[in-house]
């Protein structure tokens, strides 16, 4: 069943719906994500956008297994931006991609729960 | 209980997975291991590169953009080492346009894959790498496989050429008043040269240069097989006679020529010391002078057949008196037939030109200054057939 920010259904065909695959990639993002973002954060409070592009980047290729639209296209902005210098700008777009990235990592966390009491 | 005739399991292929993102790396590699293969993963391109020394996977895949080493980076550095430039490298990127396409082939990617593939088309990817991957490994046994045969040869032909050494005679006083002296340089693949001395007491002695016709073991087999032959007690059994002529017109019979072609060309002279004469037969060959006191030098040939070309074939022995300071010369063709940079050969009248020329040296030093010679037309140092050179100098 699709979520509203994430399709798991097609997120776990990619892994050729292994739920334990797909619950340790969650775990993996859950612990990883979060840091991600916080790079990117720090790479916009230091105007550095190579770092930016970099963070961007690797959270992009994280979120991209999710199958979560919402965030993987405020992921590439924001590596679009730090790309081209432009880091103003993506300090405004960093809010859009901090709520989507909230909503996927709840919407993992729920998930992994129910798995658990299954 | 019926016996198992299947093949053993093949041990899986192996890849390489290098990506800095931790999830991304655990999907790609749970998906390549339910395709059967071995994964090694590696956090940065640094443990890739290590990785790729240690285990050499049949194939890697390489995320484009990591810290310090990035995934171009990495092929660049692949490319440049010699035990891994063969590797099979898959880029992995979200960048999908052709000028970055471009870039990360001419960088020494040998393939993309975007990381939104579909999973039939990573299974493609990988699946046709690894064919690649498998075709350059048989490719690589190949050339082992011909370069261990390659040195098996090369150490047989050495083996053969100390061999044909151990046959050749001392340097120094062979008869009262005679000195010889002589050099041997056999070629990479080994020609068939051979040179010896057969003892005739105190008074005479022979001396012979002989070439089999072909290059490699067998033509130096011939060659000692013939040299067996010419040795004195042989010569005395088989042909009763110390002339020259009627040693090669026997030799002639008794070595006919082999199934492939092959044959000999010879020259087999005598010194007697009591006449001060030298005595010679030649068969087709073409390298025998003697060079007088004065510095005057005679052509020791005979236009006749090589050995082995025609059963009734008579060899005839031609007389020549030998004085004081007179020089034997006996060469093989591959001294004057080395050939210079444009292919044009050294030739019998630079070789009669560098004789007269080096006339004044000590006779010690004539074999190894008329290698020089040939050496400097030549222009390496290698001969492309042996080279072998006698030299025997008449005292007063």
């Amino acid at each position: 069943m699709p979520d509203s920010v994430c399709d798991f259904d097609e997120s776990l065909a990619r892994v050729d719906h292994d739920v334990e695959i797909f619950h340790c990639m969650a775990k993996l993002f859950l612990d990883q994500g979060p840091k991600d973002l916080a790079a990117i954060h720090a790479a916009l409070t230091l105007r550095d956008p190579a770092a930016l592009t970099r963070s961007a980047h690797r959270l992009k290729g994280a979120v991209l297994q999710f199958c979560a639209p919402s965030v993987f296209q405020a992921t590439r902005d924001l590596e679009a931006l730090g790309k081209s210098g432009r880091v103003e700008e993506a300090a405004q777009a960093y809010g859009a991609l901090k709520a989507e990235m909230d909503r996927l990592l709840e919407a993992l966390r729920r998930r992994l729960a129910e798995g658990e009491s299954s | 209980m019926t016996p198992d005739f299947s093949p053993p399991p093949a041990a899986p292929q192996t890849v390489l997975l290098v990506d800095d993102e931790p999830v991304a790396r655990l999907s790609m590699s749970a998906r390549l291991k339910r395709l059967g293969y071995r994964v090694l993963e590696a956090g940065d391109g640094k443990t890739g590169l290590a990785l790729l020394r240690q285990e050499r996977p049949d194939l890697t895949i390489v995320d484009w953009m990591m810290p310090e080493i990035d995934g171009p980076s990495l092929c660049e550095l692949v490319r440049r080492d010699p035990l891994l430039q063969s590797s099979q490298i898959l880029l992995m990127t979200g960048h999908d346009q052709p000028q970055q396409i471009a870039e990360g082939l001419a960088r020494g990617a040998d393939d993309f894959l975007s990381k939104s593939a579909s999973k039939q088309e990573i299974t493609a990817r990988v699946q046709a790498g690894m064919r690649a991957a498998s075709l350059v490994r048989s490719l690589e046994r190949a050339r082992d496989d011909i370069q261990h045969k390659q040195e098996l040869l090369e150490r047989e032909l050495q083996s053969a050429a100390d061999y044909v050494r151990s046959l050749l005679p001392p340097q120094g006083a062979i008869l009262p008043g005679a000195t010889v002296v002589h050099a041997f340089r056999p070629s990479l693949g080994l020609g068939g040269d051979l040179f010896n001395i057969v003892e005739w007491g105190d008074a005479a002695m022979g001396l012979y240069l002989l070439d089999a016709s072909g290059h490699g073991v067998s033509s130096a087999l011939r060659s000692a097989s013939l040299s067996t032959f010419l040795r004195r007690d042989s010569l005395r059994h088989q042909v009763g006679s110390n002339d020259p002529g009627a040693i090669l017109t026997e030799a002639n019979r008794c070595f006919p020529m082999t199934e492939d072609g092959g044959y000999f060309t010879i020259v087999f002279t005598r010194l007697d010391a009591r006449t001060r004469t030298v005595t010679y037969a030649s068969a087709g060959h073409g390298g025998a002078l003697l060079q007088r006191a004065d510095g005057h030098i005679l052509a020791l040939s005979q236009p006749a057949l090589p050995l082995g070309f025609c059963p009734d074939t008579r060899y005839e022995s031609r007389v020549e008196p030998l004085a004081a300071g007179d020089r034997l010369l006996l060469f093989s063709d591959g001294l004057y037939e080395a050939p210079g940079p444009t292919k044009e050969l050294w030739g019998l009248e630079r070789l009669r030109a560098a004789v007269q020329r080096l006339r004044p040296l000590e006779l010690e030093r004539i074999p190894e200054a008329l290698l020089d010679e040939a050496l400097e037309w030549l222009g390496h140092d290698l001969f492309p057939d042996d080279v072998a050179i006698v030299a025997v100098e008449v005292k007063g």
